[in-house]
Protein backbone atom coordinates (compact mmCIF):
# COMPACT_ATOMS: atom_id res chain seq x y z
CA UNK A 1 0.00 0.00 0.00
CA UNK A 2 1.23 3.48 -0.80
CA UNK A 3 1.74 6.04 1.91
CA UNK A 4 -0.26 9.22 1.49
CA UNK A 5 1.36 10.91 4.42
CA UNK A 6 4.70 10.42 6.12
CA UNK A 7 5.55 12.38 9.24
CA UNK A 8 9.19 12.09 10.21
CA UNK A 9 10.68 13.17 13.52
CA UNK A 10 8.14 15.96 13.83
CA UNK A 11 8.74 18.30 16.77
CA UNK A 12 6.99 21.49 17.73
CA UNK A 13 7.70 23.90 20.55
CA UNK A 14 5.92 27.07 21.57
CA UNK A 15 8.68 29.03 23.23
CA UNK A 16 10.02 26.77 25.97
CA UNK A 17 7.04 24.45 25.83
CA UNK A 18 7.79 21.32 23.85
CA UNK A 19 4.41 20.14 22.57
CA UNK A 20 5.45 17.50 20.02
CA UNK A 21 8.55 15.39 20.47
CA UNK A 22 9.93 13.64 17.39
CA UNK A 23 6.67 12.10 16.16
CA UNK A 24 6.93 9.45 13.45
CA UNK A 25 3.76 8.46 11.67
CA UNK A 26 2.80 7.11 8.29
CA UNK A 27 -0.74 7.04 6.96
CA UNK A 28 -1.39 4.68 4.08
CA UNK A 29 -3.88 5.33 1.31
CA UNK A 30 -7.48 4.80 2.32
CA UNK A 31 -6.74 4.23 5.99
CA UNK A 32 -8.35 5.94 8.95
CA UNK A 33 -6.04 6.88 11.80
CA UNK A 34 -7.60 8.15 15.03
CA UNK A 35 -5.58 10.13 17.55
CA UNK A 36 -6.70 10.16 21.17
CA UNK A 37 -5.13 11.67 24.24
CA UNK A 38 -5.71 13.96 27.18
CA UNK A 39 -6.33 17.67 26.81
CA UNK A 40 -3.06 19.47 26.11
CA UNK A 41 -1.26 16.35 24.90
CA UNK A 42 -0.65 17.95 21.50
CA UNK A 43 -3.33 16.35 19.30
CA UNK A 44 -4.43 19.58 17.65
CA UNK A 45 -0.87 20.71 17.23
CA UNK A 46 0.00 17.47 15.46
CA UNK A 47 -2.86 17.89 12.99
CA UNK A 48 -2.08 21.55 12.48
CA UNK A 49 1.54 20.78 11.72
CA UNK A 50 0.50 18.30 9.03
CA UNK A 51 -0.95 21.07 6.86
CA UNK A 52 1.34 23.77 8.22
CA UNK A 53 -1.27 25.77 10.04
CA UNK A 54 1.58 25.63 12.56
CA UNK A 55 5.12 25.51 11.24
CA UNK A 56 6.96 22.52 12.71
CA UNK A 57 10.07 23.30 14.75
CA UNK A 58 11.83 20.27 13.31
CA UNK A 59 11.06 17.22 11.22
CA UNK A 60 9.61 16.54 7.81
CA UNK A 61 6.21 16.12 6.24
CA UNK A 62 6.00 14.06 3.04
CA UNK A 63 2.74 14.17 1.10
CA UNK A 64 2.37 11.47 -1.59
CA UNK A 65 6.13 11.26 -1.88
CA UNK A 66 6.63 15.05 -2.06
CA UNK A 67 8.81 16.42 0.71
CA UNK A 68 7.35 19.76 1.77
CA UNK A 69 9.90 22.54 2.16
CA UNK A 70 13.61 22.34 1.64
CA UNK A 71 16.50 21.62 3.97
CA UNK A 72 17.35 18.90 6.44
CA UNK A 73 14.97 17.74 9.12
CA UNK A 74 16.52 20.02 11.73
CA UNK A 75 16.16 23.23 9.76
CA UNK A 76 13.54 23.23 7.07
CA UNK A 77 12.49 26.34 5.21
CA UNK A 78 9.17 26.87 3.49
CA UNK A 79 7.88 29.39 0.99
CA UNK A 80 4.40 30.82 1.43
CA UNK A 81 3.31 29.77 -2.03
CA UNK A 82 4.54 26.21 -1.50
CA UNK A 83 2.61 25.96 1.76
CA UNK A 84 -0.55 27.35 0.16
CA UNK A 85 -0.29 24.73 -2.62
CA UNK A 86 0.29 22.03 -0.04
CA UNK A 87 -2.72 23.04 2.06
CA UNK A 88 -4.92 22.84 -1.02
CA UNK A 89 -4.12 19.12 -1.15
CA UNK A 90 -5.14 18.54 2.48
CA UNK A 91 -8.68 18.98 3.77
CA UNK A 92 -9.22 20.26 7.28
CA UNK A 93 -12.37 20.24 9.40
CA UNK A 94 -12.44 22.38 12.53
CA UNK A 95 -14.18 22.03 15.84
CA UNK A 96 -16.10 25.26 15.25
CA UNK A 97 -16.91 24.67 11.55
CA UNK A 98 -15.69 28.13 10.49
CA UNK A 99 -18.04 28.39 7.55
CA UNK A 100 -17.96 31.71 5.70
CA UNK A 101 -21.07 33.49 6.98
CA UNK A 102 -21.32 35.91 4.06
CA UNK A 103 -21.68 33.09 1.54
CA UNK A 104 -24.46 30.61 0.97
CA UNK A 105 -23.86 26.93 1.63
CA UNK A 106 -23.16 26.33 -2.04
CA UNK A 107 -20.84 29.32 -2.34
CA UNK A 108 -18.95 28.05 0.70
CA UNK A 109 -18.33 24.77 -1.04
CA UNK A 110 -17.46 26.40 -4.37
CA UNK A 111 -15.05 28.88 -2.82
CA UNK A 112 -11.98 26.63 -2.65
CA UNK A 113 -12.26 25.23 -6.18
CA UNK A 114 -12.96 28.70 -7.54
CA UNK A 115 -10.37 30.82 -5.74
CA UNK A 116 -7.62 28.29 -5.12
CA UNK A 117 -7.94 25.74 -7.92
CA UNK A 118 -9.24 28.29 -10.47
CA UNK A 119 -11.90 25.85 -11.70
CA UNK A 120 -14.45 27.24 -14.14
CA UNK A 121 -17.96 27.88 -12.91
CA UNK A 122 -19.40 24.67 -14.34
CA UNK A 123 -16.76 22.60 -12.57
CA UNK A 124 -17.21 24.50 -9.30
CA UNK A 125 -20.95 23.90 -9.46
CA UNK A 126 -20.49 20.25 -10.30
CA UNK A 127 -18.27 19.77 -7.27
CA UNK A 128 -20.54 21.75 -4.96
CA UNK A 129 -23.60 19.74 -6.03
CA UNK A 130 -21.75 16.47 -5.77
CA UNK A 131 -20.26 16.98 -2.31
CA UNK A 132 -23.31 18.65 -0.82
CA UNK A 133 -25.28 15.65 -2.03
CA UNK A 134 -22.71 13.42 -0.42
CA UNK A 135 -23.20 14.99 3.01
CA UNK A 136 -26.95 15.01 2.45
CA UNK A 137 -27.38 18.77 2.24
CA UNK A 138 -28.09 19.43 -1.42
CA UNK A 139 -31.44 20.82 -0.36
CA UNK A 140 -29.75 23.52 1.74
CA UNK A 141 -27.54 24.82 -1.08
CA UNK A 142 -29.03 28.32 -1.07
CA UNK A 143 -29.29 28.76 2.70
CA UNK A 144 -26.85 30.82 4.72
CA UNK A 145 -24.82 29.00 7.39
CA UNK A 146 -26.51 30.90 10.23
CA UNK A 147 -29.78 29.22 9.28
CA UNK A 148 -28.34 25.73 9.72
CA UNK A 149 -28.03 23.56 12.80
CA UNK A 150 -24.55 22.89 14.13
CA UNK A 151 -24.56 19.39 12.70
CA UNK A 152 -25.58 20.67 9.28
CA UNK A 153 -22.92 23.38 9.41
CA UNK A 154 -20.26 20.81 10.17
CA UNK A 155 -21.41 18.65 7.27
CA UNK A 156 -21.18 21.66 4.97
CA UNK A 157 -17.67 22.25 6.29
CA UNK A 158 -16.85 18.66 5.39
CA UNK A 159 -18.29 19.19 1.90
CA UNK A 160 -16.23 22.38 1.57
CA UNK A 161 -13.07 20.43 2.33
CA UNK A 162 -14.06 17.53 0.05
CA UNK A 163 -14.69 19.89 -2.87
CA UNK A 164 -10.93 20.42 -3.04
CA UNK A 165 -10.68 16.66 -3.68
CA UNK A 166 -7.94 16.40 -1.09
CA UNK A 167 -5.46 13.57 -0.74
CA UNK A 168 -6.02 13.36 3.00
CA UNK A 169 -8.59 14.79 5.40
CA UNK A 170 -7.85 16.08 8.90
CA UNK A 171 -10.59 16.30 11.53
CA UNK A 172 -9.88 18.16 14.77
CA UNK A 173 -12.63 17.28 17.26
CA UNK A 174 -15.26 17.78 14.59
CA UNK A 175 -18.10 16.93 16.96
CA UNK A 176 -16.93 18.51 20.23
CA UNK A 177 -18.85 21.75 19.74
CA UNK A 178 -22.12 20.00 18.87
CA UNK A 179 -25.16 19.33 20.99
CA UNK A 180 -25.23 15.62 21.80
CA UNK A 181 -28.17 14.89 19.53
CA UNK A 182 -26.29 16.33 16.52
CA UNK A 183 -23.08 14.36 16.99
CA UNK A 184 -24.41 11.22 15.29
CA UNK A 185 -25.11 12.75 11.88
CA UNK A 186 -21.57 14.14 11.63
CA UNK A 187 -19.95 10.90 12.77
CA UNK A 188 -22.11 9.06 10.26
CA UNK A 189 -20.87 11.34 7.47
CA UNK A 190 -17.28 10.73 8.56
CA UNK A 191 -17.85 6.99 8.65
CA UNK A 192 -19.21 7.05 5.12
CA UNK A 193 -16.09 8.86 3.98
CA UNK A 194 -13.94 6.23 5.62
CA UNK A 195 -15.98 3.49 3.93
CA UNK A 196 -15.47 5.27 0.58
CA UNK A 197 -11.74 4.92 1.05
CA UNK A 198 -10.85 8.49 2.01
CA UNK A 199 -7.54 8.77 3.84
CA UNK A 200 -8.28 10.36 7.20
CA UNK A 201 -6.45 11.56 10.28
CA UNK A 202 -8.96 12.16 13.05
CA UNK A 203 -8.70 13.66 16.53
CA UNK A 204 -11.74 12.75 18.58
CA UNK A 205 -13.02 12.01 22.05
CA UNK A 206 -15.71 9.71 20.61
CA UNK A 207 -14.12 6.41 21.53
CA UNK A 208 -17.02 4.36 20.22
CA UNK A 209 -16.57 5.99 16.85
CA UNK A 210 -12.83 5.39 17.02
CA UNK A 211 -13.43 1.74 17.80
CA UNK A 212 -15.80 1.29 14.87
CA UNK A 213 -14.07 3.32 12.20
CA UNK A 214 -10.35 3.42 12.92
CA UNK A 215 -7.83 1.18 11.21
CA UNK A 216 -5.30 2.38 13.71
CA UNK A 217 -5.54 4.27 16.99
CA UNK A 218 -2.72 6.37 18.45
CA UNK A 219 -2.57 7.41 22.06
CA UNK A 220 -0.70 10.68 22.38
CA UNK A 221 0.80 11.68 25.70
CA UNK A 222 3.11 14.60 26.40
CA UNK A 223 3.95 15.05 22.76
CA UNK A 224 4.83 11.42 22.08
CA UNK A 225 2.94 8.49 20.63
CA UNK A 226 2.80 6.34 23.73
CA UNK A 227 0.83 3.49 22.30
CA UNK A 228 -0.62 2.54 18.92
CA UNK A 229 -2.27 -0.34 17.18
CA UNK A 230 -5.63 -1.51 15.95
CA UNK A 231 -8.68 -0.32 17.95
CA UNK A 232 -8.91 -3.60 19.81
CA UNK A 233 -5.33 -3.37 21.02
CA UNK A 234 -5.38 0.26 22.15
CA UNK A 235 -8.96 0.80 23.28
CA UNK A 236 -9.75 -2.62 24.74
CA UNK A 237 -6.42 -4.07 25.77
CA UNK A 238 -4.14 -1.09 26.42
CA UNK A 239 -0.67 -1.89 27.73
CA UNK A 240 0.52 1.48 29.01
CA UNK A 241 -0.61 2.76 32.38
CA UNK A 242 -1.30 6.25 30.96
CA UNK A 243 -3.57 4.81 28.28
CA UNK A 244 -5.45 2.78 30.87
CA UNK A 245 -5.94 5.88 33.04
CA UNK A 246 -7.18 7.87 30.07
CA UNK A 247 -9.66 5.16 29.12
CA UNK A 248 -10.79 4.80 32.72
CA UNK A 249 -11.62 8.50 32.75
CA UNK A 250 -13.65 8.11 29.59
CA UNK A 251 -15.39 4.94 30.64
CA UNK A 252 -16.65 5.93 34.06
CA UNK A 253 -20.09 6.89 32.92
CA UNK A 254 -20.60 4.48 30.04
CA UNK A 255 -24.03 2.93 29.79
CA UNK A 256 -24.48 -0.75 29.11
CA UNK A 257 -25.41 -1.45 25.47
CA UNK A 258 -29.06 -0.46 25.03
CA UNK A 259 -31.51 -3.22 24.24
CA UNK A 260 -33.20 -2.03 21.07
CA UNK A 261 -35.27 -5.06 20.15
CA UNK B 1 -35.22 93.29 21.10
CA UNK B 2 -36.61 94.03 17.70
CA UNK B 3 -34.76 92.58 14.72
CA UNK B 4 -35.93 92.70 11.13
CA UNK B 5 -34.89 89.46 9.50
CA UNK B 6 -33.99 89.97 5.86
CA UNK B 7 -32.96 86.96 3.81
CA UNK B 8 -32.94 88.94 0.55
CA UNK B 9 -29.15 88.65 0.20
CA UNK B 10 -29.37 84.85 0.18
CA UNK B 11 -31.33 85.07 -3.06
CA UNK B 12 -29.26 87.94 -4.46
CA UNK B 13 -26.02 86.03 -3.94
CA UNK B 14 -27.39 82.59 -4.78
CA UNK B 15 -24.71 82.16 -7.44
CA UNK B 16 -21.93 82.57 -4.88
CA UNK B 17 -23.65 80.24 -2.44
CA UNK B 18 -24.19 77.65 -5.15
CA UNK B 19 -20.47 77.76 -5.96
CA UNK B 20 -19.74 77.38 -2.26
CA UNK B 21 -22.01 74.37 -1.97
CA UNK B 22 -20.33 72.75 -4.97
CA UNK B 23 -16.88 73.40 -3.54
CA UNK B 24 -17.94 71.95 -0.20
CA UNK B 25 -19.14 68.78 -1.90
CA UNK B 26 -16.04 68.52 -4.10
CA UNK B 27 -13.72 68.94 -1.14
CA UNK B 28 -15.66 66.40 0.94
CA UNK B 29 -15.82 63.79 -1.82
CA UNK B 30 -12.15 64.13 -2.79
CA UNK B 31 -11.05 63.89 0.84
CA UNK B 32 -13.34 60.97 1.56
CA UNK B 33 -12.17 58.93 -1.43
CA UNK B 34 -8.49 59.61 -0.82
CA UNK B 35 -8.83 59.22 2.94
CA UNK B 36 -10.51 55.81 2.63
CA UNK B 37 -8.00 54.67 0.02
CA UNK B 38 -4.94 55.58 2.09
CA UNK B 39 -6.73 54.47 5.24
CA UNK B 40 -6.89 50.90 3.94
CA UNK B 41 -3.11 50.77 3.61
CA UNK B 42 -2.36 52.52 6.88
CA UNK B 43 -4.89 50.24 8.56
CA UNK B 44 -3.18 47.18 7.08
CA UNK B 45 0.17 48.51 8.31
CA UNK B 46 -1.32 49.08 11.76
CA UNK B 47 -2.66 45.54 11.71
CA UNK B 48 0.74 44.14 10.79
CA UNK B 49 2.97 42.80 13.52
CA UNK B 50 6.10 43.89 11.67
CA UNK B 51 7.59 46.93 13.46
CA UNK B 52 8.80 48.47 10.21
CA UNK B 53 5.18 48.81 9.10
CA UNK B 54 3.46 49.08 12.43
CA UNK B 55 5.49 51.82 14.15
CA UNK B 56 5.34 54.51 11.45
CA UNK B 57 1.65 53.79 10.87
CA UNK B 58 0.90 54.07 14.58
CA UNK B 59 2.86 57.31 14.85
CA UNK B 60 0.98 58.73 11.87
CA UNK B 61 -2.41 57.78 13.24
CA UNK B 62 -1.72 59.16 16.70
CA UNK B 63 -0.32 62.42 15.32
CA UNK B 64 -3.31 63.16 13.12
CA UNK B 65 -5.98 61.92 15.49
CA UNK B 66 -4.67 63.98 18.35
CA UNK B 67 -4.26 67.38 16.75
CA UNK B 68 -7.10 69.66 15.65
CA UNK B 69 -7.90 69.55 11.94
CA UNK B 70 -8.04 73.34 11.96
CA UNK B 71 -4.37 73.47 12.94
CA UNK B 72 -3.49 70.86 10.31
CA UNK B 73 -5.15 72.87 7.55
CA UNK B 74 -3.52 76.12 8.65
CA UNK B 75 -0.17 74.41 9.03
CA UNK B 76 -0.28 73.07 5.46
CA UNK B 77 -1.29 76.49 4.16
CA UNK B 78 1.16 78.67 6.07
CA UNK B 79 4.04 76.53 7.34
CA UNK B 80 4.36 73.76 4.76
CA UNK B 81 5.28 76.10 1.84
CA UNK B 82 8.12 77.55 3.92
CA UNK B 83 9.79 74.21 4.66
CA UNK B 84 9.09 72.64 1.26
CA UNK B 85 9.63 73.70 -2.36
CA UNK B 86 5.90 73.43 -3.08
CA UNK B 87 3.40 76.20 -3.61
CA UNK B 88 0.26 75.25 -1.73
CA UNK B 89 -3.06 76.80 -2.67
CA UNK B 90 -6.05 76.82 -0.37
CA UNK B 91 -7.67 73.76 -1.92
CA UNK B 92 -4.47 71.71 -1.64
CA UNK B 93 -3.84 72.75 1.95
CA UNK B 94 -7.41 71.94 2.95
CA UNK B 95 -7.24 68.63 1.09
CA UNK B 96 -3.96 67.66 2.77
CA UNK B 97 -5.28 68.41 6.24
CA UNK B 98 -8.60 66.68 5.73
CA UNK B 99 -7.23 63.67 3.83
CA UNK B 100 -4.58 62.96 6.45
CA UNK B 101 -7.14 63.30 9.21
CA UNK B 102 -9.61 61.04 7.39
CA UNK B 103 -6.83 58.55 6.63
CA UNK B 104 -5.95 58.36 10.31
CA UNK B 105 -9.53 57.79 11.41
CA UNK B 106 -10.50 55.41 8.62
CA UNK B 107 -7.36 53.33 9.12
CA UNK B 108 -8.57 52.72 12.65
CA UNK B 109 -11.96 51.68 11.32
CA UNK B 110 -10.30 49.25 8.89
CA UNK B 111 -8.04 47.84 11.56
CA UNK B 112 -10.81 47.39 14.11
CA UNK B 113 -13.07 45.91 11.42
CA UNK B 114 -10.47 43.37 10.36
CA UNK B 115 -9.64 42.53 13.95
CA UNK B 116 -13.30 41.91 14.69
CA UNK B 117 -13.36 38.91 12.33
CA UNK B 118 -12.94 35.62 14.17
CA UNK B 119 -9.60 33.86 13.86
CA UNK B 120 -11.38 30.76 12.57
CA UNK B 121 -12.24 32.61 9.36
CA UNK B 122 -8.58 33.18 8.57
CA UNK B 123 -7.86 29.57 9.45
CA UNK B 124 -10.58 28.12 7.26
CA UNK B 125 -9.49 30.24 4.31
CA UNK B 126 -5.84 29.36 4.87
CA UNK B 127 -6.60 25.65 5.20
CA UNK B 128 -8.29 25.72 1.79
CA UNK B 129 -4.96 26.83 0.35
CA UNK B 130 -5.66 30.53 -0.05
CA UNK B 131 -2.77 32.97 -0.08
CA UNK B 132 -2.81 35.84 2.41
CA UNK B 133 -4.20 38.21 -0.23
CA UNK B 134 -6.94 35.75 -1.18
CA UNK B 135 -7.88 35.26 2.48
CA UNK B 136 -8.14 39.01 2.85
CA UNK B 137 -10.04 39.63 -0.37
CA UNK B 138 -12.45 36.70 -0.41
CA UNK B 139 -13.12 36.05 3.26
CA UNK B 140 -12.02 38.80 5.63
CA UNK B 141 -12.73 42.10 3.88
CA UNK B 142 -16.21 41.20 2.60
CA UNK B 143 -17.26 40.52 6.19
CA UNK B 144 -15.27 43.32 7.77
CA UNK B 145 -16.43 46.03 5.36
CA UNK B 146 -20.06 45.29 6.17
CA UNK B 147 -19.32 46.01 9.80
CA UNK B 148 -17.37 49.13 8.85
CA UNK B 149 -20.04 50.78 6.70
CA UNK B 150 -21.84 52.65 9.49
CA UNK B 151 -18.54 53.91 10.92
CA UNK B 152 -17.43 55.13 7.50
CA UNK B 153 -20.71 56.92 6.95
CA UNK B 154 -20.25 58.66 10.28
CA UNK B 155 -16.80 59.71 9.14
CA UNK B 156 -18.30 61.09 5.94
CA UNK B 157 -20.76 63.18 7.96
CA UNK B 158 -17.94 64.49 10.12
CA UNK B 159 -15.92 65.25 7.02
CA UNK B 160 -18.66 67.37 5.43
CA UNK B 161 -18.81 69.41 8.63
CA UNK B 162 -15.03 69.74 8.80
CA UNK B 163 -14.84 71.19 5.28
CA UNK B 164 -16.15 74.44 6.78
CA UNK B 165 -12.75 74.80 8.46
CA UNK B 166 -11.25 75.45 5.04
CA UNK B 167 -12.89 78.90 5.22
CA UNK B 168 -10.04 80.07 7.48
CA UNK B 169 -7.63 79.85 4.57
CA UNK B 170 -10.16 81.39 2.18
CA UNK B 171 -11.04 78.29 0.18
CA UNK B 172 -14.35 79.14 -1.49
CA UNK B 173 -16.57 76.55 0.13
CA UNK B 174 -19.99 77.26 1.59
CA UNK B 175 -18.81 78.78 4.87
CA UNK B 176 -16.30 81.06 3.21
CA UNK B 177 -18.87 82.27 0.67
CA UNK B 178 -21.28 83.04 3.49
CA UNK B 179 -18.61 84.98 5.34
CA UNK B 180 -17.80 87.02 2.21
CA UNK B 181 -21.44 87.78 1.49
CA UNK B 182 -22.05 88.75 5.11
CA UNK B 183 -19.14 91.20 4.90
CA UNK B 184 -20.45 93.00 1.84
CA UNK B 185 -24.15 92.97 2.68
CA UNK B 186 -23.83 93.46 6.46
CA UNK B 187 -26.16 90.62 7.38
CA UNK B 188 -24.10 87.94 9.19
CA UNK B 189 -27.09 86.76 11.20
CA UNK B 190 -29.15 85.81 8.14
CA UNK B 191 -26.17 84.43 6.19
CA UNK B 192 -24.99 82.13 8.96
CA UNK B 193 -28.54 81.03 9.64
CA UNK B 194 -28.96 80.23 5.96
CA UNK B 195 -25.74 78.20 5.65
CA UNK B 196 -26.55 76.33 8.86
CA UNK B 197 -29.76 75.23 7.15
CA UNK B 198 -27.86 74.33 3.97
CA UNK B 199 -25.42 72.15 5.92
CA UNK B 200 -28.29 70.52 7.71
CA UNK B 201 -30.13 69.76 4.47
CA UNK B 202 -26.94 68.32 3.04
CA UNK B 203 -26.10 66.12 6.02
CA UNK B 204 -29.41 65.11 7.54
CA UNK B 205 -30.54 62.65 4.83
CA UNK B 206 -27.13 61.06 5.07
CA UNK B 207 -27.44 60.73 8.85
CA UNK B 208 -30.79 58.98 8.42
CA UNK B 209 -29.16 56.58 6.00
CA UNK B 210 -26.42 55.86 8.55
CA UNK B 211 -29.03 55.09 11.17
CA UNK B 212 -30.76 52.68 8.79
CA UNK B 213 -27.52 50.93 7.91
CA UNK B 214 -26.51 50.63 11.54
CA UNK B 215 -29.67 48.69 12.16
CA UNK B 216 -29.24 46.63 9.02
CA UNK B 217 -25.60 45.73 9.64
CA UNK B 218 -25.92 44.93 13.29
CA UNK B 219 -23.85 41.82 14.04
CA UNK B 220 -25.91 38.68 13.65
CA UNK B 221 -28.44 40.06 11.21
N1 LIG C 1 -0.29 28.85 19.48
C1 LIG C 1 0.13 28.38 20.67
N2 LIG C 1 0.97 29.10 21.44
C2 LIG C 1 1.38 28.64 22.64
N3 LIG C 1 1.04 27.45 23.15
C3 LIG C 1 0.22 26.68 22.44
C4 LIG C 1 -0.29 27.09 21.16
N4 LIG C 1 -1.08 26.12 20.68
C5 LIG C 1 -1.09 25.14 21.60
N5 LIG C 1 -0.30 25.45 22.67
C6 LIG C 1 -0.06 24.61 23.83
O1 LIG C 1 0.39 23.36 23.38
C7 LIG C 1 -0.15 22.32 24.18
C8 LIG C 1 -0.86 21.32 23.32
O2 LIG C 1 -1.98 21.94 22.75
P1 LIG C 1 -2.97 21.20 21.77
O3 LIG C 1 -4.02 22.19 21.39
O4 LIG C 1 -2.21 20.57 20.66
O5 LIG C 1 -3.58 20.08 22.70
P2 LIG C 1 -4.76 19.09 22.42
O6 LIG C 1 -4.24 17.72 22.65
O7 LIG C 1 -5.39 19.38 21.11
O8 LIG C 1 -5.78 19.46 23.59
P3 LIG C 1 -7.38 19.55 23.58
O9 LIG C 1 -7.89 18.14 23.77
O10 LIG C 1 -7.68 20.39 24.77
O11 LIG C 1 -7.81 20.15 22.30
C9 LIG C 1 -1.03 22.99 25.21
O12 LIG C 1 -0.30 23.10 26.41
C10 LIG C 1 -1.31 24.34 24.63
O13 LIG C 1 -1.49 25.29 25.64
MG1 LIG D 1 -7.23 20.17 20.46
Amino acid sequence: MTNVLEIKKLSKSFGDLKVLDAIDLTVSKGSTVVIIGASGSGKSTLLRCVNFMEIPSAGQIVLQGDLIGSGTGESMSYSDSELAKMRARVGMVFQHFNLFPHMTVKQNVMEGPRTVLKCNTAECERRADRYLEKVGLGWKADAYPSHLSGGQQQRVAIARALAMEPEVMLFDEATSALDPELVGEVLQTMKELADDGMTMLIVTHELGFAYTVADRVLFLSEGKILEQGDPEAVLINPKQEATKNFLRGHGSFRLPEPNLD
Amino acid sequence: MEYNWDFGAVWTYRGLLWTGLQNTIILAVVCLVLGLFFGLFVGAARYSTRPILNYPATAFVELFRNTPVLIQIMWFFFAFPIISPFQVDAFTAATLGLVLNTTAFSSEIFRAGIQSIAKGQWEAAKALGMTYMQQMKRVILPQAIRRMVPAFMNRAVELVKMTSLASVIAYGELMHQAKSIAAISFNPIEMYTAVAIFYFLLIFPFAILVRRLEIKFQPGS
